[in-house]
Parts: structure tokens; sequence; C-alpha cells
């Protein structure tokens, strides 16, 4: 539709923006402004509340600088996105390849589908279900032990295990999705015409589908290490005391310990951490679109 | 019915000057035809007229009424696009209806007026039909029908032939000329097949680079054309290039060409001479001497097309390959490689400034 | 060939695998509403008591009707503001288009986590506060963009040709939108409806924060369940939740092509 014959731009703004107006309004209103009061926020010692005082002060900043725990528990978060986004690759691409390569027609729209399908349901249900099967006295447990000839006894419960084991279940349909797309969109001919040059499967994996499946990769990855970073709700369902990180903290500050300002500044700066993250992605990506 | 005056329209988008100072008068109850190369302008003269965009600077008046700030849905008039664009979702009967219904006619009306239409295109039992059922052709003149409908002003055609196959097209050349002779709408219609703007119009606008180049009669423009891109761009021509004498021109080895037609332009300026490959004699050189009247050139015969009833001699001559085009009516044929002789006369001849 | 054959059959045996991994909790789970141990024991004896006891549960009862409640209003809202952005940005050319496009990803892309603090915090500073209110403003917000992807992306098959032959037949801008545009694009309004109302239903973070005593979503009353303790009571309705967001998709599925192919 643009291009030479476009109706003109200045009509077109504004012929389009009653349009737009109300939905930008209201994201401005619910999503960006609140963003900045974030922000706002964080450089402050009390909440603006009446008959309190309150004084700018970067001490909330300075907080998370001089209390090795938080910085520490970043880091804790930084490393179970990592563990959780290898993981799904690990294990979602290559359920990608097949439903992009080996199944066709029919069958491939149904697994396709059955796939997505619990990515697209309740987390919190989900999550809940996999402390049925973990726990002490849970199936995994009488299962093994219906099978194994010795007692063992299996507790993954409250454990970092279980919060990787449940975040890859919440996650690793993502990862499939993205990588389906792309993958779907190879060319099978450009397979066939490496073969026909000698290349072996191996070879052509290496060579070729990996490097062009990077969009889907580099997008999967980027969208399931960003909400693991700042999850709160696995943890604590599936980790027990082990279970505290950078999420449950903030968490803390706005449920329990009520520091606002502090965990708006811990929020920021994990924003920032996500941001750049998404940052140093998005060349990947734009290549993709 | 009206005509329309399109009259100094210029429109540029960002750096590129799509029209230039366009001005053409399309008198009420033509056909006429926009012809150019893509680029030309004439897609953009069209849309112009159709009032899906506006001018930098020009006025546009439909019927003597000045439009160029109207928006389209209020200038009356009926548009024919290149891909038919139907509405998907409705039936044949409903997309004519289309125009008719939106301005609140009442049921009874559009029904009949819609059987009328669909009658005139002869699809008058098709009524029913979804798009996707139909032919290109069927399509094309559902199209139609729902633009014609509305009896609107103006009929407006981009390049309505252009998705169809070769004999469908011819077919509905007659057909569009017909219908439009019937209702006697004014009608614009863009095309980049010269052959098909010469057949079906009464007028021609040939365009370039959004400059209007020339704008007549198809015969007109054919024998007597005012440049050489609307020598070559309609039909075919050989262009010969020198200084002007008084009746014509003088080749650089000095021959001199003599023009019946054309520019007036003083002597010694550069200028070319423009002949219609089927008004060149073609003779095997049998080293007699020349005729007093006439021009000549000999050449060698590079190329020969035989396509049945005629052939196309392809002759080199002092480094210029020039087009011939006989009838096969029996004379001898020529070999690729004879020397030959070129005859033709000045009235066939037709002086060009240069560009 | 033979290898073909094999690493085929290797591929499909993973895919099963991978669905077993993926379904069995939930299934596993959904079984346990239906037996009679409170405390998940074996063997397995059939009941629904857990199911009738949910009837009796009244916060979760109350919880359940404003999460369905809010669901609808957000779905209207972001069908009808979703639609209209979508038209707005495929019909129109103007600068800063790219810009407003790229605005849609911040709320996808930022964690639910820091939408949703910052969310109580402005509320609060702002003088709406709490509650079912802000709840919904959160929920419109957040499904907005998926609903613009969605209808946009329906809108990418559609030819502004069609547009641009009802103009020339005289229609004026809501005809032609009701008559021409409107029906084409109805199965990507719907699709996106549908994604609108299991994105507000299914949402836990944001209604989390933003939720006070008697004024709480589904999610957030299982959460506060689970933190005190197992009960079979939690499996029955996490069953019944988890069996109406996956029908919510299924149905989804029909009007939206996940997987891009037309």
């Amino acid at each position: 539709m643009a291009g030479q014959v476009a109706t003109g731009s200045r009509s077109g703004l504004r012929s389009a923006l009653p349009l737009l107006l109300p939905a930008y309004l209201w994201l401005t209103v619910a999503i960006f402004l609140p963003l900045s009061a974030m922000v706002f926020f964080s450089f402050m010692t009390e909440l603006p509340l009446a008959g309190k005082v309150w004084a700018f002060t970067l001490d909330n900043y300075a907080t998370f600088f001089s209390e090795r725990l938080y910085l520490t528990l970043l880091l804790a978060s930084l490393r179970l996105g990592l563990e959780v986004t290898l993981w799904c690759v690990v294990i979602g691409y290559p359920a990608a390849y097949v439903l992009a390569k080996v199944l066709k027609g029919r069958s491939r729209e149904a697994i396709f589908l059955l796939v997505i399908l619990p990515f697209w349901s309740n987390g919190l249900v989900r999550i809940f279900s996999w402390a049925m099967v973990l726990r002490e006295g849970g199936i995994l447990d009488t299962a093994l032990n219906a099978v194994l000839p010795f007692k063992i006894n299996i507790d993954l419960m409250y454990s970092y295990p279980a919060v990787i084991i449940g975040l890859v279940h919440s996650y690793v349909p993502y990862m499939v999705l993205t990588c389906y797309l792309t993958l779907q969109a190879i060319d099978d001919s450009l397979i066939e015409a490496g073969r026909s040059l000698g290349a072996s499967r191996l070879q052509m994996l290496r060579r070729v589908i990996i490097p062009l499946s990077m969009p889907g990769l580099v997008a999967g990855a980027a969208l399931i290490f960003v909400p693991v970073v700042g999850s709160f709700m696995e943890p604590r369902i599936l980790g027990g005391r082990t279970g505290t990180f950078y999420g449950t903290v903030i968490e803390d500050q706005f449920v329990a310990v009520f520091n606002w300002p502090l965990g708006a500044a811990l929020s920021f700066i994990l924003l920032a951490v996500v941001l750049v993250i998404l940052a140093l992605a998005s060349p990947v990506l734009r290549r993709a679109a | 019915m009206a005509g329309v005056q399109v009259s100094s329209l210029s429109r540029s988008f960002g750096a590129h000057k799509a029209l230039d100072d366009v001005s053409i008068d399309f008198a009420d109850g033509g056909f006429y035809a926009l012809l150019g190369p893509s680029g030309s302008g004439k897609t953009t003269l069209l849309r112009q007229i159709a009032g899906f965009d506006f001018p930098d600077s020009g006025r546009i008046a439909i019927g003597g009424e000045s439009v160029e700030r109207v928006p389209v849905e209020k200038r009356r008039i009926g548009m024919v696009f290149q891909n038919y664009a139907l509405f998907p979702n409705m039936s044949v009967a409903d997309n004519v209806a289309f125009g008719l219904s939106v301005r609140g006619e009442p049921k009874a009306t559009i029904a009949s007026e819609v059987q009328r239409a669909l009658d005139l295109v002869q699809l008058g039992k098709l009524g029913g039909r979804r798009p996707h059922q139909l032919s290109g052709g069927q399509r094309q003149r559902v199209a139609l029908a729902r633009a014609i409908v509305t009896k609107p002003r103006v009929l407006l055609l981009d390049e309505p032939l252009g998705a169809l196959d070769k004999a469908l097209r011819v077919d509905m050349q007659i057909e569009l000329k017909r219908i439009q002779r019937e209702i006697g709408i004014t009608t614009i219609f863009v095309t980049h097949d010269q052959e098909e703007a010469l057949t079906m119009s009464d007028r021609i606008g040939i365009l370039r680079d959004g400059r209007l180049v020339q704008e007549g009669p198809p015969e007109d423009i054919y024998d007597s054309p005012k440049s050489e891109f609307a020598a070559t761009f309609l039909g075919d021509a050989n262009i010969l290039r020198g200084e002007t004498t008084g009746t014509g021109i003088r080749l650089p080895d000095g021959t001199a060409i003599a023009a019946g037609a054309g520019a007036t332009l003083a002597a010694g300026a550069k200028a070319s001479c423009a002949v219609r490959p089927e008004r060149i004699r073609i003779a095997a050189d049998s080293g007699g001497a020349d005729q007093a009247n006439g021009n000549v050139l000999r050449g060698q015969v590079s190329k020969r097309i035989f396509a049945g009833n005629n052939s196309t001699y392809f002759v080199e001559r002092d480094g210029q390959t020039l087009k011939v085009i006989v009838q096969n009516t029996g004379i001898e044929r020529l070999a690729e490689g004879q020397e030959v002789v070129l005859r033709w006369s000045p009235e066939s001849t037709v002086l060009i400034a240069a560009n | 060939m033979a290898t073909t054959r094999i690493l085929e059959w290797l591929g499909r045996l993973y895919i099963w695998l991978l669905l077993a991994f993926l379904y069995l909790p939930i299934v596993i789970m959904a079984l346990m509403s239906f037996n009679v141990s409170p405390f998940y024991q074996l063997p397995f004896e059939w009941t629904t008591e857990w199911y009738a006891s949910l009837w009796q549960n009244d916060q979760l009862i109350s919880a359940t009707w404003n999460s369905i409640e809010i669901a609808i209003i957000t779905t209207i809202i972001c069908v009808v503001l979703g639609s209209a952005a979508s038209l707005a940005l495929f019909r129109y050319e103007f600068r800063g288009k790219k810009f407003l496009q790229a605005l849609l990803f911040p709320p996808i892309a930022i964690p639910w986590l820091i939408t949703g603090t910052a969310m109580l915090i402005f509320f609060f500073g702002v003088g709406i506060g709490r509650g079912l209110f802000a709840i919904l403003l959160g929920h419109v917000a957040l499904a907005l963009p998926y609903v613009i992807v969605v209808v946009s992306a329906r809108l990418q098959t559609f030819a502004p040709e069609l547009e641009e032959a009802a103009r020339s037949l005289g229609a004026n801008q809501w005809q032609v939108t009701s008559r021409v545009t409107l029906p084409w694009i109805m199965p990507g309004v719907i699709a996106g409806g549908l994604f609108a109302f299991a994105v507000s239903f299914d949402q836990f973070v944001v209604s989390y924060f933003l939720s006070t005593p008697g004024q709480t979503t589904l999610p957030v009353e299982i959460y506060a369940a689970i933190r005190k303790g197992f009960t079979p009571e939690i499996n029955a309705v996490s069953t019944i939740i988890i069996v109406v967001s996956m029908a919510l998709m299924l149905l989804t599925a029909r009007f939206f092509k996940f997987g891009g192919e037309k």
C-alpha cells in the first residue's frame, strides 16, 4: 500500500490518530507511565504517603551494591536463566526439527498444536502439577519404587533441580515454536542440493541448518531467558527454602517487607539487565523479521 | 457523463517527480488511452483523476467542476482495478450492487439495475456465484459491471486486460469498446501495451518520466510522431540522424534524406528522420542507377525473419541496423548477406527535432 | 536409506517422549483430583468429593467469577481497541509508524514481575490503588499487543485494492470498514479475542500484585492455597482451569494458524 502511490503522509496521521489513540493511550497509562513511575520511586526513601517524610536518595541503588546478597541473587537468577534456556535448546530444537522436517501434513499440524497447547494454559497450574510428580511419595517416587528392586527415596521437591524442571517444562514449547517457524522456512531443496554435493547429514546440520536456524534459536532464547530471570512463583512453589532468587526478593519488597522504593530499584536494575540482553540479541532477531 | 480536464498537474513523492506539468483534455464520451513504460506516471495520473491521491499543484475538473481536493468516494467515478478487486465475501450480484447499496438506493431499484448491468456484460445468469468460482475473463466483466452500474461520470481502468491471455484479451477489447459506445461514458484507461492503445482508443496520451510526450488520435501519432520516443514507442520506426537541410536532413556520410512531413526547423540544426518499416521497398541491388525522386539507401541483409504473411528484413548500413517489413506477395525472397537497395518516399518520412 | 528410516523413527519417538514429558504431570495432577486420599496416597479410589467441596469454597467461587468477568471485559476492550489500532497501522503511512509498532514489544518482552510491580507503584501513587479495576487495567494492557499482532497478521492477507474499490464506488470510511474490511478480518479478530481471554484468565503475576483480599482472581487464590499446603481441592480447581484454557486455545487454533501456514 505504501510507496509511490501513498495517500500522503500528512493526511495519514490525521486519519490514523482516532483509531490509534485509545489503544496507545491505554498502554501509556498502564505500562509506560508505571515503568517511568517505578524509576522515579526508586530514588525515594519512602513512599509519598500522607504524613510520611520522603527525600530523594541513591540509597536503594547503593544497597544493591553494598549488600552482597542482592548481587549474589541476581547472578543466581542469571545462572538459572542460562541453565533453563540451554535445556530448552537441547530439548526443544530437536523436537522442532522433527516437526518441521520429518512430520508432514495433518499429523504435523496436530502434533504441533499438542506441543504448543500446554504453553498457553495456566503456568501456575502446570508448576503445581510438577509438585505432584516430584515430591516424596509422589508419582515419580512411587513409580521408581515399583520398578526398582531397592528402596529409593526421590524427593526432588524444594530443590534447585525441581525449579529447573518446572521452568523447562513451562518454557520449552516456546523454543519449539520459534525454532519450528524458522526451520519450516528453510527450503527442502537447500538440503537436497547440499546432499547432492556430497555433504553428510551431520555436515549439513552443522554448516547449513543450524546457522539458518539461528534467528529462531536466538528469539526463543531471548523470550525464555528474560522471564526466567524474573521468575518468583516457580522458585517459591518448587524450590522452597532453596528457592530464593532475585525475583523472589523483589516480590518480598512489595508483599512482605513493604520497602517499595527498594523493590523499585531492584526491579529497575533487572529491567536494565533485560534490556541490555535484548539489545544484544536484536541484530539477529531483526534479520529474521 | 462528463469530460475531464487536467491542467498543469504536478505530483512528487520525495525527490521523485511522478507527474510534471501534465495537461490533457478528455472530451465527453471519448475512449482514451494513457500509454507509457512503467514509471512513466500513467497510473499516478489515473489515481489523481480517481481521487486516491491529491496533486501538489494544478487542477482537475470533472464535468467542469473542480475536484482536486475532493476525496474519491465523492467524485462519482467508476474504476476497474488491475486485479479486479472483487469483494471475496460477497456474491457477484452483491459486488455489483455495492455502489448502489452504500448510497441507500431502495432494494427493488438495486435488483433491477444490477441485472441490467450483468446483462450488459453478458453475465446475466451468474449473479449468485462467488468471485472465486469465476474465470479471469468473467471477473473482469463483473468488475466492469460493478463500476458502471452507479452511472458514474467517468470510467477509469488500470491495465484492465493485463492479466488475461492473448485470445481473451482481444475478445475483451472488443467487448469494452462495444459497452463504452453503448453507454457513451468518458473512458480513460492505462496500458503499457501499444497495440492495445492503438486498436481501442479514440485518442492516446503518451507519458514518459511524468511528462506528456504527445497526445492525439492514434493515426496522427503514428503518422506524425513529434519525438523519437513517440516514434519508437508507438509502433516501430527507423531513426536516421543528421543535420537539417531545407528539405530534410543530411546524414553524417553526406547522403541527403528528404522529409515530406514533420517539424519545421532552421537549417543546420540537429534533427532526425523517422520512417516506418512497412513504408520501405526493398530489392536486390543490381548496381543500376538511382531514380531522381525518393529516398535511397544501400545496405546488406543481416537477418531475415519469416512470419507467414510478412517478412522482416534487418539491413546493415553504415553501422546502423534498419528494419523493413514486407508482405509476402510472391516477390522474390532476399537472402542473408545479400546487397540490397531501400527506397521510400519523402511523404513517408517525418522530420523530428533532436531530443 | 535405512539410516533415514531409523532416524525418522527415532525422531518420532523423541516427539512422543516430549509430549509425555509435557502432559504426564498434568494428567497425574488431574487424576489425583479424583482420588479419595487427601494426602495423595495410592491405591487409587475414585471420588468427586473434592469437586463438590469446591462449591463450598466461597473465596474460590468469588475469585472465579472475578476472573471470568475481568476476562470478558478485557476481551471486549482489547478486541475493539486492538482492531482499531491494527486497521490504522495497516491503512495509513505516517512518520513515527515504525516507532509505534516497536512500542508494542515492551509489554510482551518485559518480565511481568517488573510490569506488575511498576503498575502497583503507579496505581497506588495515582489513587487507583489495587483491586479489580486495577487488575482490569493491567490485563487489557498486557493482552492488547497480542490482539494487535494477531489482527495485523490477518490484515496482511487483505488486498488493499479492496478498500480502494469500495471507496471508488462511493462508500465512506465507515462503510468500507464495516462492509469490506471487517468481514475479511473477522477470523483474526475472533482469534485475537480468544487470545485476550486466555491471557487475562490465566494471568497470575500482575493480578497477584494488584490484588487485595476479597478482590482477587482465580490464579491468585490458587497460589495462596498452594502456599498454605497441598490439598486435592487445589487439584480439582486446577484441572478445571487447565481444561478451560486448553479448550480456549484449541478454539483459537481453528481461527489462527500458529504455525504460520495459511
